[in-house]
């Protein structure tokens, strides 16, 4: 039966490698891979420059005219870089803004959550295993399920309001007020991808050595001690997987948010990815050029990080 | 330096008790041993010493004074792992004053204490370098050099050799030995391998699935095993064994002729078991036990001679400079005078007494 099957399956193969070679069959078998990377990786991008370097409303290649660096000058045409308000195209300065601050939050919040979390995770406790599932289940939730899951307790007759009203407190409209709404954009993103840095710390966690502690524990050294000392140096390359991956998700953040506060109030929690989709996208007119141009520039950063990544996974693994 | 009692140590895992009630005193200075098969209970007894575990029942005494409810650090001992255990990302200056800073104790005093640790263990040039630039022999004496800065009441090893090749280890033994000689500590020392102990120790304390089976000097144990384990375990090539019963001249191994021995404090008749140590058997011409050898082996200094007795038995004879016997040749083997060893067959297998 399984004979069967794999000369059903063979012929194809055979075929082809008498035809060419079994020198050339390694591009065969890359072939496929090589395709959809092409289509939907590499195409986007040769197709994202020539959107950059080209303006007008029409949508087809083509028909663009062609303006160089235009929409970048446009993007970075600023009276004052401290001014959001001084700038041409001050929605996309005030999603940068926006963006820095959150990224600022969010990445130190949730790398120390993680790792406070991953610490006590890691030690000998009751239902290790389920609370383990708990911090990651979100991990596996789809991003709008995450939005709305925190919309249900964040609306104003949402599961928070119940309970503080039930307390005697008072009704507050936490999706509503600029601060508490950035807040919670925070908070959500926090939740929802926490889970995945609490496991790349735990792994480095558990390849420290236990005799090292008792090493440290015959030396007789402090709680704190042996934290700074050992167990923090040795999950370092661990920590700066963690803080890259969690920045260049940072910057990227934009599905659950964009469901939870849709970047209000106002443009109070609207971040850069959100820009350059409504630029492209949502609004009446829609200006290809300047979001292809500002997805370039976040381009530009994230590939920076990304190189930090590799360089950080390059030394944990040695 | 510091004395130590064991009294009545027990070690229960869930419900399976791994360390059954051990008792013993190790003097100020003394070099004692733990020898036994893999899986006998070293590492936990001499965790439990450490402090790294908790013994279920009995008391550990450290100059007399109960320190079960002691933390690791307060006991004052220091531990040379199997694994040395070094911290990765320090130098081994920093592995050296990590416990010493614990202590608070002034920079000039650890520094001097470091400074003469490595002249002692010949690390000076090796203080900058990190654990990963290390061979296993470098490792192994960071790691004594880490405990040797400690100054400790009692140094603890666990196998500290048993990473390094054959050769490392002759010359890591001799120098522990002397290390031991130059800091008069006291120092236990765990380990399977029957020969260290035999070289190291001032006592040896044979350890069997949790249970103390005799602790004496290394002479003591090879010249008295108290049972036919230790009588196994000490030595090596390892000791004889043929079933036998005891008869009014000596004994008379199943299967063979009657072999004269001198007299034991056993009944004739009674079942036993005949040990002999390999360097222990002679060839004779006539009389002895009688069989063909199967294989010699040529160490040049001496010749271990591979027989298989009439009856079936197999033994090894261990004879000094080189012989001129092959395989297939007949033999006759004799045990030189007062060199047997009998055992009783009986629980515990406890030897017989001379009389
Ligand atoms: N955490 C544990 N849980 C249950 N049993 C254990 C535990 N640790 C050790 N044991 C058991 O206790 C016994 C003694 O173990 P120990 O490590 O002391 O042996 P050992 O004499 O040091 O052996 P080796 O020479 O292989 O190191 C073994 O039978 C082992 O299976
Ligand atoms: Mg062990």
């Amino acid at each position: 039966m399984r004979a069967a099957l794999a000369r059903l399956i063979d012929w194809p193969f055979e075929a082809l490698q008498r035809a060419l070679g079994a020198a050339r069959m390694p591009y065969v078998f890359v072939l496929p891979n090589l395709l959809v990377f092409g289509i939907f990786v590499v195409l986007p991008m040769l197709l994202n420059i020539w959107y950059a370097t080209t303006s007008g409303a029409e949508l087809m290649p083509g028909q663009r005219p062609f303006t160089g660096l235009a929409n970048f000058a446009e993007l970075l045409d600023c009276g004052n870089y401290l001014n959001v308000a001084s700038c041409r195209q001050d929605r996309f300065w005030r999603s940068v803004d926006n963006t820095l601050w959150f990224v600022a939050f969010q990445v130190i919040t949730m790398v120390v959550l993680s790792l406070i979390t991953a610490l006590v995770l890691n030690r000998k406790m009751a239902l290790r295993g389920f609370f383990r599932a708990v911090f990651f289940y979100p991990v596996l939730l789809s991003p709008v399920v995450v939005a709305l899951i925190w919309k249900w307790i964040l609306q104003p007759d949402g599961v928070l309001n119940a309970i503080l009203v039930a307390n005697g407190g008072q009704r507050v409209p936490f999706l509503l007020d600029p601060s508490w709404s950035f807040f919670w954009t925070v908070v959500v993103s926090v939740w929802a991808h926490m889970g995945f840095y609490v496991l790349i710390l735990l792994a480095g966690l558990q390849a420290i050595p236990p005799d090292l502690y008792e090493a440290a524990a015959m030396d007789g050294t402090p709680q704190w001690r042996v934290f700074w000392r050992i167990t923090l140096p040795l999950l370092m390359p661990n920590m700066a997987v963690v803080l890259v991956l969690g920045l260049i998700r940072a910057v990227q953040a934009f599905d659950e948010i964009y469901v939870l506060t849709g970047g209000g109030p106002g443009t109070a929690t609207q971040y850069i990815v959100q820009y350059i989709y409504e630029t492209a996208f949502a609004g009446q007119v829609h200006i290809m050029g300047l979001a292809a141009a500002a997805s370039m520039l976040v381009g530009g950063v994230l590939l920076v990080l990304t190189l930090l990544q590799l360089l950080a996974s390059a030394r944990a693994k040695q | 330096m510091a004395r130590l009692a064991l009294r009545g140590i027990v070690r229960d895992y869930g419900t399976l008790r791994v360390i059954h009630g051990i008792d013993l005193d190790v003097a100020e200075g003394e070099f004692v041993v733990f020898v036994g098969p893999s899986g006998c209970g070293k590492s936990t007894l001499l965790r439990m010493i450490a402090g790294l575990d908790k013994p279920t029942g009995g008391d550990i005494e450290i100059d007399g004074i109960r320190v079960n409810d002691r933390s690791a650090a307060e006991r004052g001992l220091a531990m040379v792992f199997q694994s040395y255990a070094l911290y990765p990302h320090m130098t081994v200056r920093q592995n050296l004053a990590f416990g010493l800073e614990n202590q608070r104790m002034p920079r000039a005093e650890i520094d001097r204490r470091i400074a003469d640790a490595a002249r002692m263990l010949q690390i000076e040039h090796l203080l900058a370098r990190k654990p990963g630039q290390l061979s296993g022999g470098q490792r192994q004496r960071v790691a004594i050099g880490r405990t040797v800065t400690r100054e400790p009441g009692i140094f603890l090893f666990d196998e500290p050799l048993s990473n390094l090749d054959a050769e490392l280890r002759v010359q890591m033994r001799v120098e522990l030995s002397q290390l031991h000689k130059r800091l008069r500590a006291t120092m236990i020392y765990v380990t399977h391998d029957q020969t260290e102990a035999m070289t190291m120790a001032d006592r040896i304390v044979v350890l069997r699935a949790g249970r103390l089976e005799q602790a004496g000097s290394p002479l003591a144990l090879y010249n008295h095993p108290a049972n036919r384990f230790v009588a196994g375990f000490i030595g090596s090539p390892r000791m004889n064994f043929l079933p036998a019963t005891v008869s009014p001249n000596g004994v008379r191994v199943d299967g063979l002729d009657e072999l004269a021995l001198e007299r034991f404090a056993v009944a004739q008749g009674a079942a036993v078991s005949l040990g002999v140590r390999p360097e222990h058997f002679e060839f004779v011409d006539a009389g002895g036990l009688p069989g063909t050898v199967d294989l010699v082996e040529h160490m040049g200094g001496e010749s271990y001679v591979y027989v298989t007795l009439a009856n079936g038995e197999r033994i090894t004879v261990r004879r000094p400079g080189q012989t001129g016997l092959v395989g297939g040749s007949n033999v006759r083997a004799a045990v030189l005078q007062g060199q047997a060893h009998l055992f009783h067959t009986s629980e515990g297998e406890a030897a017989v007494a001379r009389l």
